[in-house]
């Protein structure tokens, strides 16, 4: 058992480690402006982000992040499970949708810009527009797919129509949403640091932008690599939470 | 008798699907009625129809012409006072919900408070004999414990009718037959009127009062078969009985057309 995850972790480890290793020393003698050692980005780095810039930039871009992506999957939820529930609605809006999802999510930036200015609100409104479709298509789907056994089994027992919803449908469903939420998890960062390219002094891209076009490139690396590292954690934590609450999927699929 | 002291009456119920080569017709004229306390087995040849009957007398499809009448009232959506126990237990007990939480389900419109409901659960949970099991969740069970759950789960609210369909189809041998004494068990006790479609003759006059019998397309009623077998029965003096080979027999080539 411990055995395994170990070697479940190596698996996972050996080539973030070889990939370091290899710049560290291939950087080592660099002169070149653009490509600093990655010795010395890792001292700017500690010097930065441990901690004095993170209330300025990594606090801003994270709470831009959580709140538009909150809104957007709560509302992405209710729609989806609304139109998912009622076939006629489904009908009528289903192609509307189709063409509304294949917009980018960072294109649309320019639009929230002209509707709220460079404000904050515009950001969080691009960040959850975003993020309600992956989610709501999630939902959509995990609605139409519901087992008719357990659909019929709440109709028996008279379940009203909340319960049938909240505690049927929606746990039915449960691992679709929860990977449509992923997704929208990822949009929403892509729309966070995109935002912050646009008028802006704080946050993450904001900071990247700003010292690139100071030519303090080795800060730029930092933020990147910053980028990189949150990205990452917050994936990570997801996929732990997920886990956690459906821990009956993964079971008993196991089981099955 | 009079319908309304029938816990059941099923009054000339035709029912016909549209399908794209034109209607089908499914049931032609189905009658019957059944009193309260009463067991009936519903059999016939598979795709005659018996899976379209069982969703009639729950209320979850309504027929092309006829009715059915639970305590006296038109069906025309699951009633209340009604309960069922599915074929596919798998699907049919919540995964994401705990044992209690599952057999609480029904319970969630009674008003009934939290300790109240927490005895009832573990009275019937005594009864299908699974004491303990209620933090458990469904797929830690074996299919047969899994099935003494959506047992329990159906008459935890003390239903007047108890509809089966084919309750245990995904069962080993074994498993079957403990489950049958368990029915058996469960209505000696709690005395509800139950209703099973099954395709195992032997089972339905092991356990049942009445067969009825379905057979044709469309499907008529082609016999209701008394079964005036003794009580308690007994796996084996039961089924080792002159008169149940006899039954057995009789209905056994009733569904194949022989007679």
């Amino acid at each position: 058992m411990i055995l395994k995850r170990l070697s479940s972790i190596l698996l996972a480890i050996w080539l973030p480690i070889c990939l370091v290793v290899a710049w560290w020393f291939g950087s080592a003698d660099s002169t070149d402006p653009f490509f600093p050692p990655l010795s010395v980005i890792w001292e700017t780095f500690l010097a930065l982000w441990v901690f004095e810039l993170v209330p300025v930039h990594v606090v801003p871009s994270l709470t831009n992040l959580f709140t538009g992506l909150s809104v957007g999957v709560v509302i992405g939820l209710s729609l989806g499970v609304f139109i998912g529930t009622n076939e006629r609605v489904a009908k009528y809006v289903e192609p509307t949708i189709d063409f509304i999802r294949s917009i980018p999510g960072v294109a649309t930036i320019p639009i929230f810009i002209l509707l709220f200015g460079l404000d904050p609100i515009m950001r969080i409104s691009a960040i959850s527009f975003a993020s309600i479709f992956p989610t709501m298509l999630a939902a959509i789907q995990g609605m139409h797919q519901t087992n008719a056994t357990i659909i019929d089994t709440a109709r028996v027992f008279r379940l009203s129509k909340a319960d049938t919803i909240f505690r049927v449908r929606i746990p039915a469903a449960g691992p679709i949403i929860a990977s449509g939420i992923q997704v929208s998890l990822q949009v929403a960062f892509v729309v966070t640091i995109a935002s912050e390219l646009l008028g802006s002094g704080f946050g993450l891209g904001a900071f990247t932008l700003i010292a690139t076009d100071s030519f303090m490139i080795t800060d730029a690396w930092t933020g990147v690599i910053l980028m990189g590292i949150l990205g990452f954690s917050i994936n990570f934590f997801f996929d732990l939470v997920e886990r956690r609450i459906l821990r009956w999927y993964l079971i008993s699929k196991k089981i099955a | 008798m009079n319908s309304d002291q029938q816990v059941i009456s099923v009054e000339s119920v035709h029912m016909e699907y549209s399908t794209p080569g034109g209607t089908k017709k499914v049931l032609s004229d189905i009658s019957f009625e059944l009193p309260k306390g009463s067991f009936a087995s519903i059999v016939g040849p598979s795709g005659v129809g018996k899976t379209t009957l069982l969703r009639l007398l729950t209320g979850l499809m309504t027929p092309t012409s006829g009715a059915i009448k639970f305590r006296g009232s038109t069906v025309t959506s699951p009633p209340k006072g009604l309960s069922v126990v599915l074929q596919d237990y798998t699907r049919s007990l919540m995964p994401w919900l705990t044992v209690e939480k599952n057999i609480a389900l029904p319970l969630r419109k009674s008003g009934m408070s939290k300790k109240q409901i927490a005895d009832a659960i573990e009275v019937v949970l005594e009864e299908v004999g699974l004491s303990g099991n209620q933090k458990n969740y469904p797929w830690q069970l074996s299919g047969g414990m899994q099935q003494r759950v959506a047992i329990a789960r159906a008459i935890v609210m003390k239903p007047e009718l108890l509809i089966m369909d084919e309750p245990f189809a995904s069962v080993d041998a074994q498993t079957r037959f403990d489950l049958e004494d368990l029915v058996l068990k469960v209505r000696d006790d709690f005395k509800i009127t139950t209703v099973m479609v099954t395709h195992d003759i032997d089972e339905a006059v092991y356990l049942s009062d009445f067969v009825i019998v379905l057979y044709g397309t469309p499907a008529k009623v082609k016999e209701i078969i008394k079964v005036d077998l003794p009580f308690p029965r007994n796996q084996i003096a039961t089924r080792g009985s002159k008169k149940f080979s006899d039954l057995r027999t009789k209905i056994y080539g009733q569904v194949r057309g022989l007679q």
